[in-house]
């Protein structure tokens, strides 16, 4: 994996099919988290069918209702409260903002999801969609990050001894006999990777305001 | 006292000019420096040096008050911070 380079005015990383790949699903699972159309799926494909229909209907039975803060943790960072102290504030925003915001990080991790399908191994991202691109490697970065349970500096902290740690002791035992929890070290590496990669776009002062 | 210090200040100042609402902006184990500092830079127009100040009372205090005006205003904002990953929240000035 090469991190991102300013190439001709645009950023340009190196990922190997297998990496593409791995991140990809990801990007496409956190699409789904956000109630979004399976990505990849071709239109003629995606015209509904009768249950898809009915699914697609149903949200008219929740209008007049309030929408209602997700369960779900990670999601819940995806579409966070904006005013734990008011709950009068809060749906407010929620029914004037939750569904655009949806379409936004949809749109926006789509098409994350598109360049990471495109054939070859240089991913481009043009000056103009750095922080696009950005904004959706965080979401993904947020889901990830609230299934391995960072919710502070500390837990991150942890994260990164482990991870530091099996990777020594990988080197002279598998991931069983280090006792380390191999998801959680999957996960883990995936969210360094991830983690590194935007660091290494935004850091580009690319597209940016100076 | 060097600079930060100064912003710092300014910044607790802007809070007290009677706006009735605020958007804060609160820190989180995710999101990285260079990416909340870019965001303050594109979306408030902040100078970098101002960018990067704001940026350092949110990881280092755990908050910090980004634009104060309407309600309506500071919903367009927090949902612009929501749409960029960060946790912001919006509340009455002073509360």
């Amino acid at each position: 994996m090469r991190g991102f380079a300013a190439r001709d005015g645009e950023a340009v990383a190196g990922l190997d099919e297998d990496e593409r790949l791995v991140i990809a699903r990801i990007v496409a699972d956190v699409g789904l988290l956000l109630g979004g159309e399976a990505f990849g799926v071709d239109e003629r494909e995606r015209r509904p069918q009768r249950e898809d229909l009915a699914e697609a209907l149903r949200f008219l039975d929740g209008i007049g209702d309030a929408l209602v803060e997700p369960d779900d943790p990670a999601l819940l960072r995806l579409l966070p409260n904006a005013s734990p102290t008011d709950r009068e504030v809060a749906e407010e925003f929620r029914r004037l903002t939750q569904e655009d915001l949806r379409a936004t990080k949809l749109e926006r991790l789509r098409r994350l999801w598109e360049d990471l399908s495109a054939e070859g191994d240089d991913w481009v991202v043009p000056a103009d969609q750095v922080m696009a691109t950005a904004a959706a490697l965080t979401d993904v970065r947020l889901v990830v990050a609230s299934r391995l349970g960072l919710d502070s500096d500390e837990d991150a902290e942890a994260l990164h001894r482990d991870i530091a740690a099996a990777s020594v002791t990988l080197k002279h035992a598998s991931a069983a006999e280090t006792g380390i929890d191999p998801e959680r070290l999957w996960l883990g590496m995936l969210y360094d990777a991830l983690t590194w990669l935007q660091e290494s776009l935004v850091s580009l002062t690319l597209g940016g305001t100076e | 006292m060097g600079t930060q210090d100064q912003l710092q200040t300014d910044a607790a100042t802007d809070t007290r000019l009677g706006d009735p609402w605020v958007t804060i902006v609160w820190n989180d184990p995710v999101n990285l420096m260079t990416y909340v500092t870019r965001v303050f830079q594109e979306y408030f127009g902040l100078p970098r040096p101002e960018a990067e100040a704001r940026m350092r009372e949110v990881h280092e205090q755990g908050r910090s008050v980004l634009s104060a005006g309407s309600r309506e205003k500071m919903e367009v904002d927090v949902q612009a911070m929501h749409g960029f990953g960060l946790w912001a929240t919006l509340q009455r000035s002073g509360e």
